[in-house]
């Protein structure tokens, strides 16, 4: 009531008090506008979001920006740990400028340490980098449904381009860390989705109902947290046999992550129901009538909204990473697919010592620390865009 | 206070059921049977595995093996390794004390650095030192902990290369000729093999522990009493060191309850990336070999841990903020 009374009294005022030195009326800004307006203004998140957006659309477009298949090695030359391709942009005779070419590289064993090396053919011809070639070798789909061939880079046989080397197969490495970047981006926002679905259905049961449902849920959260992740996640990926197709493997992790990660999220949208509940306008509707339906969605979801946006973008990295090192391990994603952490796992073979003769094996890290951090900024500058106390 | 210890443990009871019968179901759920190695051994009579699959009532349901392990607990019987083929509690000791090594450094490194640094942080806001602390630590919050530990053994590896000496070793927890070692060098053996490791885990977390340090110290340090001390004429070390900080710590001492239960399960993938023989190589060993046992054995100690950490923060936090009563 006294609302009504106010806005009735200050109603014939406001549009004059209004008006600015230019006479124009003050728009207000909707809740988003505010947040985008902060979020702008926090540097690191900005710049976070473009990473993310970056490399969010190289991973869509992975078969395009590789010059190579997924999976694709030579059979007849072999390509074991071969360095990264060395691109040249003048003749080293003439020192004339030229359009970027490679020379073709030629395998040598040492006989007595059974060292590789690989010695560029310099006195061979070059081999220009050719953009937009058709590879009928490495064909691949977009989206679905755009089939193709054409790559956005790429170089004749017999010579190789490998921008980050190749791997212990003889692979690109520089393909399948787009082709990686898919799986481990992908798995990120999946898992974190999986989790949240979970955590807003549990926890908003446990908040709305109370009573037994309440304390059932909340004693299995508490147990699920009560047992190390670490064990959990190493026991569970028992399930998914040596056998199995790797793509449902890798549902099968996405779904495991998403299991594990629901409990914080469904103890904290519990209590914030439980404050909501008590809440006035959740008290009128309830008084007005209004079905469970309409005030969990209408009523009580908004609220919690701002929270979910931030906490999503702070729990992605931390999927990003665990994935990672379950790959890492040998636990996660498997061959032929890749992800970041499957590609890491590489350093291990034939021993640790031998990769300081390869460090380009460890790039794949370095995207993971760009990824983790990329979220982490953006979901830094969300938490304080949506926070008013921290109004800039 | 009494009451309320006993008031907690018996509401702890429920969740060790729960998760060891949770750990149970999984374990005993996934494909594969640990007895499928030892029918495949010639050398295993077919009485063993009767004898065995008695034993541990292995030709019952799930949950009636659980009440067997459970009785064997109350025994002090943790049942037996199959990979080992000596009992649990015998297997187990070793890697815990190994992961402890670690766990233990990293702790106490951690609080050695990570409260400094948020201290100066909070008292310097702003300044170069701050902002320099503060990149280097989001740089290091990005890092998966088994990658960082791979570019320092990339880098150890490279300074040997380039010197001919190890900076630190940088695999294994002992030498080759320790067993040929005096107590006192073995001791300095292991702990010349943990610095790395140790190092590693460290820089990562210091990272997350300084940035709330630093955000505990700039809250109190914006209070009235802070202000009050100020301006009564304390010197502003007293005003830093015995009014600010004394309160900013808190948080930290409540969770070294909580730095129990990560003593056993340990370092995770530090460990795995610098052959440390702690908890976590050894859960991954247990697994891929059905070794239930072992698993179960180690998850019951965490959650025993677990359990008195959690009290035991309740009762650190009680200790240090004397607005806390439990009655």
């Amino acid at each position: 009531m006294p609302e009504s009374v106010s806005t009735k009294a200050s109603a014939p005022v406001t549009p004059k008090q209004n008006l600015g030195v230019t006479g124009e009326m003050a728009r207000s800004e909707s809740q988003m506008q505010v947040v985008w307006a902060q979020f702008r203004k926090h540097q690191l998140a900005v710049f976070g979001g473009f990473v993310l957006l970056v490399l969010y659309i190289g991973a869509i477009f992975a078969p395009f920006i590789s010059p190579y298949g997924i999976s694709e090695y030579s059979t007849t030359s072999i390509t074991k740990y071969h360095p990264p391709t060395h691109v040249y942009f003048r003749d080293p005779a003439t020192g004339v400028l030229s359009l970027p070419y490679v020379y073709s590289t030629k395998r040598d064993v040492d006989l007595t340490s059974f060292e590789t090396t690989f010695k560029e053919d310099r006195g061979g011809p070059h081999y220009p980098i050719r953009f937009f070639v058709h590879r009928p070798d490495a064909p691949y789909t977009l989206f679905g449904f755009i089939k193709s061939n054409i790559h956005l880079f790429g170089v004749d046989d017999p010579a190789h381009i490998y921008v980050g080397g190749a791997d212990g197969y003889g692979r690109d490495l520089y393909t399948r860390i787009w082709f990686g970047a898919q799986i481990s981006l992908t798995i990120g926002i999946v898992s974190a989705s999986l989790a949240f679905f979970f955590g807003l259905l549990f926890g908003g049961m446990a908040g709305y109902y109370s009573g037994w449902v309440d304390n059932v849920l909340m004693r299995f959260v508490e147990i699920l947290s009560a047992i190390p992740d670490i064990f959990l996640l190493i026991a569970l990926t028992a399930f998914l046999p040596q056998n199995m197709n790797p793509i449902f493997v890798f549902y099968g992790i996405v779904f495991l992550l998403g299991l594990l990660g629901w409990g914080g999220i469904a103890r904290t949208v519990r209590s914030q129901i439980l404050a909501l509940r008590e809440v006035d306008y959740v008290q009128a509707a309830t008084a007005l009538g209004a079905p469970e339906s309409r005030i969990i969605l209408r009523h009580m979801l908004p609220s919690t909204a701002s929270y979910l946006i931030v906490s999503a973008s702070l729990a992605i990295p931390g999927y990003i990473l665990t994935e990672s090192a379950l790959s890492f391990i040998g636990r996660g994603i498997r061959e032929p697919y890749s992800s970041w952490g499957l590609m890491l796992n590489d350093v291990t073979q034939s021993g640790f010592a031998s990769f300081t003769s390869r460090p380009w094996v460890l790039i794949p890290g370095f995207f993971i620390v760009l990824a983790i951090l990329s979220w982490n900024f953006l979901g830094d500058g969300l938490r304080d865009a949506f926070d008013p106390k921290k109004r800039r | 206070m009494l009451p309320f210890i006993i008031r907690r443990l018996l509401n702890l009871i429920p969740v060790f059921f729960g998760a060891t019968i949770l750990v149970f179901i999984i374990v005993q759920a996934a494909p594969g049977d640990f007895l499928d190695s030892k029918r495949l051994d010639p050398r295993t009579k077919p009485e063993e595995i009767h004898r065995l699959e008695r034993r541990f009532g292995l030709d019952k349901p799930v949950l009636v093996q659980y009440g067997y392990w459970v009785a064997n607990l109350v025994h002090g019987d943790l049942g037996l390794s199959f990979a080992y083929d000596r009992p649990v509690s015998e297997v187990i000791p070793r890697p815990i004390k190994n992961s402890m090594v670690i766990v233990i450094g990293n702790v106490i490194l951690l609080y050695l650095i990570a409260i400094p640094v948020g201290v100066y942080g909070a008292t310097r806001q702003y300044s170069l030192g701050d902002k320099i602390v503060s990149i280097t630590s989001y740089f290091f919050l990005g890092f998966p902990s088994f990658f960082l530990g791979l570019i320092v053994i990339y880098l150890l590896l490279q300074f040997k290369f380039a010197t001919g000496t190890f900076l630190l070793p940088v695999a294994n927890m002992t030498s080759g000729n320790f067993d040929t070692m005096t107590p006192w060098q073995q001791f300095w053996d292991i702990a010349w093999h943990a610095v790395a490791p140790t190092l590693t885990l460290t820089i990562i977390q210091v990272a997350s522990f300084a940035r709330f340090m630093r955000a505990q110290m700039l809250e109190f340090l914006g209070q009235d009493y802070i202000r009050t001390a100020r301006s009564k004429g304390l010197s502003e070390r007293t005003v830093v060191y015995k009014h600010a900080l004394r309160n900013a710590v808190t948080p930290f001492i409540a969770t070294i309850g909580g730095v129990l239960p990560s003593l056993v399960s340990g370092a995770g993938f530090v460990e795995i990336v610098f052959n440390w023989p702690g908890i976590t190589p050894m859960v991954l060993s247990a697994i891929n070999s059905q070794d239930i046992y072992v698993f179960t054995g180690l998850t019951a100690i965490t959650l025993v841990l677990l359990i008195f950490g959690n009290i035991i923060s309740d009762l650190l936090l009680a200790l240090v903020d004397p607005r806390i009563r439990y009655s």
